[in-house]
């Protein structure tokens, strides 16, 4: 017998929609990590990250009902923090990016050095620049190190076109570091 | 092309496809220019081990959205509620005015007042709306970033918190407040 511990997505999911609450929190405790990155870099701030990752948990509970391969919650997760991200960028369309981006650079001073940290701020600054759809296949690729394929895979698209999506993104990324730096 | 964008080869080491002693020697200086780009990516992890609490706290707080599903289906339901509410408006004259709680027979109406101006929406959510964050929200009331909520409440005791921005839950500061049994703070309420 498995322990609790060693429970599948699809037993805790079940059990969840049988009415044991609890075991929730295993699976928000198993994959709370593992988008924080992404949710950081997309966002601009890991405060604003954190929020983002515990609203899609939230919202993943409120419709659990709705995953339809409980074995696949967490690709379905992804999908809910991906929408939360993209509603929270057209939310904060008109603020100031370097607002957003303010805690990320307050909290890059302890690895790498002034330089490095300087370099990390430019580029994330220049991200928030790029649009939600560019900025997403340039993290995906470059800070969580997917392939072309596993992307199109994950966001059901063809990889050329999100070659293009990246192209302009590396173009828009090369304007804006050179305005910057 | 403008002659801003990267070469098209460039794009190509950029994606991983060739490496920089595949560029012919004109672009070599571009080639190391797009390396810089990404030896500026920022990989470290991201950590955030408060997350299983905030999120089994906000589940405590709001169990049961099949309620809600049941009151969108079948909104009738909430018919005489909605009476006995709209009766309780007329009769206190809505809205109140500055007064934060203002008592009539049983039922007061109460003004719900916090400042938060970096807010993008503000709600109150507490045991007279079984802890809905979607349930009252607040309006902004002037440019300085206040919003309020008035309606009205039976008498006794009442919990409440407010819920900035749909996910931060904070203590109503002008009220005292109690620990609600998961680390946390509940703003509290007697009428």
């Amino acid at each position: 017998m498995r322990s609790e511990t060693e429970a599948s997505d699809g037993e805790i999911v079940r059990a969840v929609l049988a009415g044991d609450r609890e075991r929730y929190a295993q699976l928000v405790t198993r994959y709370r990590d593992r988008y924080a990155r992404y949710a950081a870099r997309m966002l601009g701030s890991n405060d604003a990250a954190e929020d983002a990752v515990q609203d899609a948990f939230v919202r993943a509970y409120d419709q659990l009902a709705q995953c339809k391969d409980p074995n696949k919650f967490v690709g379905w997760f992804f999908l809910i923090l991906r929408n939360r991200c993209f509603a929270e960028q057209r939310r904060s369309r008109d603020q100031a990016p370097l607002e957003a981006a303010a805690d990320v650079v307050s909290a890059d001073r302890t690895e790498g050095g002034a330089e490095t940290a300087e370099r990390r701020r430019a580029l994330q600054l220049a991200l928030l620049e790029l649009t939600p759809d560019q900025r997403e296949v340039f993290v995906l690729k470059h800070v969580e190190g997917l392939s072309y394929g596993e992307i199109a895979e994950r966001l059901s698209t063809s990889v050329p076109s999100l070659k293009m999506r990246m192209h302009r993104a590396y173009d828009k990324l090369r304007e804006e570091l050179r305005e910057h730096t | 092309m403008s002659e801003r964008d990267f070469h098209p080869l460039v794009k190509q080491l950029l994606d991983g496809d060739i490496t920089i002693a595949d560029l012919p020697a004109e672009l070599r200086r571009e080639g190391e220019e797009a390396l810089q780009l990404l030896a500026a990516v920022d990989r470290r992890p991201v950590e955030l081990p408060a997350v299983p609490d905030r999120v089994m706290r906000a589940l405590v707080r709001a169990p049961q959205r099949s309620a809600l599903r049941r009151l969108i289906e079948r909104p009738w339901v909430l018919a005489p509620a909605l009476a006995l509410a709209a009766a309780l408006v007329v009769w206190l004259g809505w809205p109140a005015g500055s007064p934060i709680a203002t008592p009539s027979a049983g039922a007061i109406t109460v003004r719900f007042v916090l400042a938060a101006p970096n807010a993008h929406e503000v709600s109150v959510a507490g045991t007279f709306n079984q802890w809905d964050p979607r349930a009252t929200p607040l309006v902004r009331t002037g440019a300085n970033g206040v919003w309020s909520a008035t309606i009205t409440l039976p008498a006794g005791q009442h919990q409440y918190a407010f819920v900035v921005d749909g996910v931060r839950w904070v203590p109503d500061p002008a009220a005292p407040a109690i620990d609600d049994g998961f680390g946390r703070r509940n703003s509290v309420l007697t009428l």
